[in-house]
């Protein structure tokens, strides 16, 4: 009777999450089957299920628009986030590791300093930034558009909180053998803690992919557009194609999808032992 | 500290290797006495016009000229370029709004017209003039007008509404299960018609003496009477494009549609002859119909390193090469080319629907007043849209609106 | 901390300061840079009347302040936020919340479900507001939601523009909480792997119920720490909501009077062709204000943040 009881339970579970799985999978369908349809399908009154002959030749259209250099872009989305990954990842595991574990008189007063950051809206400080990025030259570079964004008090709050609860024991260990704080860092710390360096990566590198006011803005001259500003000419232009702006979007998100169904599982453990929430 | 800031440096540095195409092209020389310039336009839907662009650029002698097609937000962008030295040295605007020329962001280019002002078409030159001096070249015109479809009329009995109630009415007979009378937006008219109701009643967003134009009950009346669209049912609303995209007309969404005469190649070509245009109607009895123009002008950027060589290259762009100007406005969509005799040569303006949008931009036109600010425009939209889509009282929102719109003016009038 | 050795003890202060800030100084500095001095820029534009440009001149005192707190649609946008804040928390934090759980007790395919309910993380609000705005909420008959209720014989709905009811906050939320709801779980995941076995092997000691009464007394207060940062990073997400009211709603000429918050409605203020930065300015500093207060109420309500040494 309670066994019976609990497999209907098991069973309910399943068909819910089933339910909610597929809801979380429409708009994928959706962003293929636009993307592979003609546009008459698209707007046709009755629902096609899936485009009857799938136009493959959308995808081959959009990657030889001449209008929209969308191979340049990824390459430079690429870049772009690769870079802002690496880098956020040297200078916030740093600070992190330094506001966790060297005793310092105002360590504190630094860390809310750096936590307080996370209240102001970037949005309205933008035009501050923009013309103190440009006045520093870096209009149109590279620099321009990865240094300012490198700086993220969130990836700091959450190495520090995972360098809190690292076990001290390795690190006591290591000065035993005569290691400074820069040489433990290095040996013992970062090979230890692969996880957290994979969360904080893969959540910096959707954050860079996915960015699009300051590519935008920063960045002069179609060659340096980024797979966002690419995206955008589809939505603003007077003549929406939208099987091309939906192919033009899948593309978008394929890279990204890739990355994190290969990393998924680094995620999970990584922010699992980071102590986020401690 | 000193060890902090090498290693920020040495961090940047060999994060930024390399540099990421050419830079802005600002302040270079290329060759003797050649001034590179960096020319902005925002991005055009028609295939085509970034390639004539380029073309047109490429064929000027007296300076390197490199041009930057914007996708996105236009205006944000060039206001925030506006403010440092790495924005365009020229650029074009649906202004320059007059925050711009008082601030002096932008140059003075009433001698680049000299000879030939009288020829550019009053209605949009004059939102380009503060105190006289002409501070953007326009380059073409834009009109925006009514479409409709001759056949689903036919079928309802309705005849092309020559008032402002015939329109409601029409709307209302025009709406059948699968397709609506009427498409005036997706925000539901606010955004698409803006002033032109005011006009279509005989007032103005701004009087002549940049006073508040439409302080009067016939304002209210006739905002009023736009909210019947919405209690009808009759407006095509959450399509999948906007107004300014004619596919909803052509996919026969809606019977009606407001739109511009850019569209019309596209409509042409999806419906034949099956449509006709008509202006904004009048209503009330100082009524007229009313056909908003507005106008891409070619404006100098006054942090400029070579002001001199833009504005000659502007002269010689926008007010020389008068085969470049026909070929922009007529080549890619359709527009009325800015000057007289150009206009008067357009052959495709010449017959049909074509010739009978110029006309009523000649008698009906009109254009947002120069010292209408987007602070006005935005408290007004929001009032139309709350008049016709939530059915608040026209009378207390205009009267908040003129408020508003009294003090902006007051603001910019009293500005050196 | 332990007494100091009494040799040197200010040389090896020193020592560790120094090493402090080589740890510390070039994040640190950066975020001066590129964050403080802009936020300090702004302050002192929010003095001035600034309307296109940053080097203003017309000091105006508190006017702006003024003008903005006397502003009715700033203060419906104040409205609009908590209104919308007051939904969107709860209802992510019970949907991430019940999908950690379900997902946690899954003996197969606990992976595959993982993923799935992760994946929108990866997408840009951009891709996720076409896909509501074009595909699942256009407002005409080959829309996904209104085919579906056009095989239950309804009336096609224009669910961005339709005011009453407003339908429109159903697309908003949704398409939050489809790109939200999975970065959520993972944490929920994360706190539910580290509640040790024995609390539940004491709790069927003393006769506790799988299920509910498990869950009250054991798993929910185990995971207080992880529901205290969920909820902190959700209320600051909804302060900083733009993207999906931005991609969702705005049309080339403006934005409607309605679902505007605070940062939208700054953005017409202070970007674009109305460049009014002085009063833009001074939004972002109470908006600020604002967020700090909440955040730091709720933080030592909940004893956020504390060292556990």
């Amino acid at each position: 009777m309670d066994d019976a009881l609990v497999r209907t339970g098991r069973a309910l579970r399943l068909m819910l999450l089933t339910a909610l799985a597929v809801l979380f999978l429409i708009p994928f369908y959706l962003l293929v089957r636009g993307g592979l349809a003609s546009e008459e399908e698209i707007t046709a009154p009755g629902w096609t299920l899936f485009p009857t002959s799938p136009h493959w030749s959308n995808v081959r259209e959009l990657f030889t628009d001449p209008d929209v250099p969308m191979a340049r872009a990824l390459l430079n989305s690429s870049l772009i986030a690769v870079a802002t990954t690496l880098g956020t990842l040297l200078l916030a595991s740093l600070a992190g590791y330094g506001l966790a574990r060297i005793p310092y008189r105002h360590a504190d007063a630094v860390f809310y300093a750096i936590l307080g950051t996370l209240l102001v809206p970037a949005a309205v400080t933008f035009v501050p930034s923009f013309v103190l990025v440009s006045s520093l030259g870096w209009v149109s570079s590279l620099r321009g558009l990865i240094v300012p964004t490198l700086f993220s008090a969130f990836a700091c709050f959450v190495f520090r909180q995972y360098f809190l609860g690292f076990p001290r024991e390795l690190e006591d260990a290591a000065q035993v053998d005569g290691l400074g704080y820069w040489r433990t860092y290095w040996r013992v710390v970062v090979p230890n803690s692969r996880p957290v360096f994979a969360a904080v990566g893969t959540i910096v590198f959707i954050g860079a992919w996915n960015a699009f006011l300051w590519p935008l803005v920063i960045g002069q001259g179609r060659d340096s557009w980024t797979v966002q500003v690419a995206l955008s000419t589809f939505t603003t232009a007077q003549t929406v194609q939208i099987h091309e702006l939906f192919v033009a979007a899948a593309v978008s998100i394929l890279p990204l999808l890739l990355v994190f169904l290969l990393l998924q599982r680094y995620i999970v453990a990584g922010v699992e032992r980071s102590g986020i929430d401690d | 500290m000193p060890i902090s800031r090498r290693l920020l440096l040495a961090g940047g540095a060999g994060i930024a290797l390399t540099g990421c195409g050419s830079n802005t092209g600002r302040g270079g020389e290329e060759g003797p006495g050649r001034p590179r310039l960096s020319h902005w336009y925002h991005q055009y839907g028609e295939p085509g016009t970034r390639q004539a662009v380029g073309r047109y650029a490429a064929a000027y002698k007296d300076a390197a000229v490199r041009i930057e097609w914007r996708p996105g937000n236009y205006d944000q962008q060039t206001a925030a370029a506006l403010l440092t030295d790495s924005g365009p040295d020229v650029f074009e605007v649906a202004g320059p709004t007059v925050e711009q020329i008082q601030a002096g962001q932008v140059t003075d280019l009433t001698g680049l017209l000299k000879d030939v002002k009288g020829e550019f078409d009053p209605v949009i030159l004059a939102p380009r003039t503060y105190r006289d001096r002409v501070w953007g070249i326009p380059q073409l015109v834009d009109t925006q007008l009514l479409y409709y479809r001759r056949s689903m009329l036919d079928a309802a009995g309705v005849r092309p509404p020559q008032s402002l109630d015939e329109l409601v009415d029409a709307a209302r007979r025009l709406t059948r299960k699968d397709v609506k009378g009427l498409f005036l937006g997706n925000s539901g008219g606010a955004g698409a018609l803006g002033g032109t109701p005011l006009y279509a009643a005989g007032l103005s967003l701004v009087t002549p003496g940049g006073q508040v134009g439409f302080d009067d009950p016939a304002a209210a009346r006739t905002l009023g009477k736009l909210r019947r669209f919405h209690t009808d049912g009759s407006l095509l609303l959450g399509a999948p494009t906007d107004w300014f995209n004619p596919a909803s007309f052509t996919q026969g969404l809606a019977a009606m549609q407001w739109c511009g005469l850019w569209a019309l190649p596209q409509v042409k070509k999806a419906l034949g002859d099956d449509f006709g245009v008509l202006p904004f109607p009048p209503d009330g009895p100082a009524g007229r119909p009313s056909v908003p123009v507005g106008a891409w002008a070619a404006a100098v950027s006054s942090r400029s390193a070579h002001r001199e060589a833009a504005e000659a290259y502007v002269k010689w762009l926008w007010v020389e090469r008068t085969d470049y100007q026909q070929d922009f406005a007529q080549s890619y969509g359709l527009h009325i080319p800015a000057r007289a005799s150009l206009a008067a040569r357009a052959d495709r303006l010449k017959s049909g629907a074509a010739a009978e949008a110029v006309r009523f931009t000649k008698e009906h036109g009109y254009a947002r007043p120069l010292l209408w600010t987007e602070a006005s425009q935005t408290a007004y939209l929001d009032a139309l849209s709350r008049i016709t889509r939530e059915g608040a009282d026209p009378g207390s929102e205009l009267k908040a609106v003129v408020r508003k719109a009294s003090a902006e003016l007051h603001r910019v009038r009293s500005r050196g | 901390m332990p007494a100091a050795p009494r040799r040197l003890p200010a040389a090896r202060q020193r020592h560790r300061a120094l090493w402090f800030w080589a740890f510390v100084g070039p994040f640190a500095a950066g975020l001066a840079l590129f964050t403080y001095v802009p936020l300090a820029w702004s302050v002192y534009l929010s003095f001035f009347d600034a309307h296109n440009t940053v080097s203003p001149t017309e000091f105006v005192r508190l006017d702006n302040y003024a003008t903005l707190l006397a502003d009715a649609s700033f203060r419906s946008s104040l409205v609009t936020f908590a209104v919308f804040s007051a939904f969107i928390v709860p209802a992510t934090y019970a949907l991430s919340l019940g999908l950690a759980l379900a997902v946690n007790r899954l003996r197969a395919g606990r992976a595959f479900f993982r993923s799935v309910f992760f994946l929108p993380t990866a997408c840009s609000y951009v891709v996720a507001a076409t896909v509501w705005k074009l595909s699942v909420f256009n407002g005409v008959r080959f829309g996904l939601a209104n085919t579906v209720l056009g095989w239950f014989g309804a009336e096609p709905v224009a669910w961005l523009a339709a005011t009453d009811p407003p339908w429109y906050w159903l697309v908003i939320v949704t398409v939050r909480l489809w790109l939200q709801a999975g970065f959520y779980m993972v944490l929920f995941l994360a706190g539910l792997q580290r509640i040790p076995p024995r609390l539940y092997e004491a709790a069927a000691l003393d006769g506790a119920r799988p299920g509910w009464q498990t869950f009250r007394h054991i798993t929910f207060p185990a995971l207080r720490s992880t529901s205290v940062a969920v909820v902190l990073l959700l209320i600051i997400n909804a302060f900083q909501a733009f993207d999906e009211f931005y991609n969702l709603l705005s049309d080339q000429r403006g934005y409607p009077p309605y679902a505007r918050p605070p940062l939208v409605h700054l953005y017409y203020l202070a970007l674009g062709q109305g460049q009014d930065l002085g009063l833009g300015s001074a939004g972002a500093v109470l908006l600020a204000l604002i967020i700090a207060v909440v955040t730091v109420v709720q933080a030592r309500w909940s004893g956020l943040g504390r060292r556990e040494d």
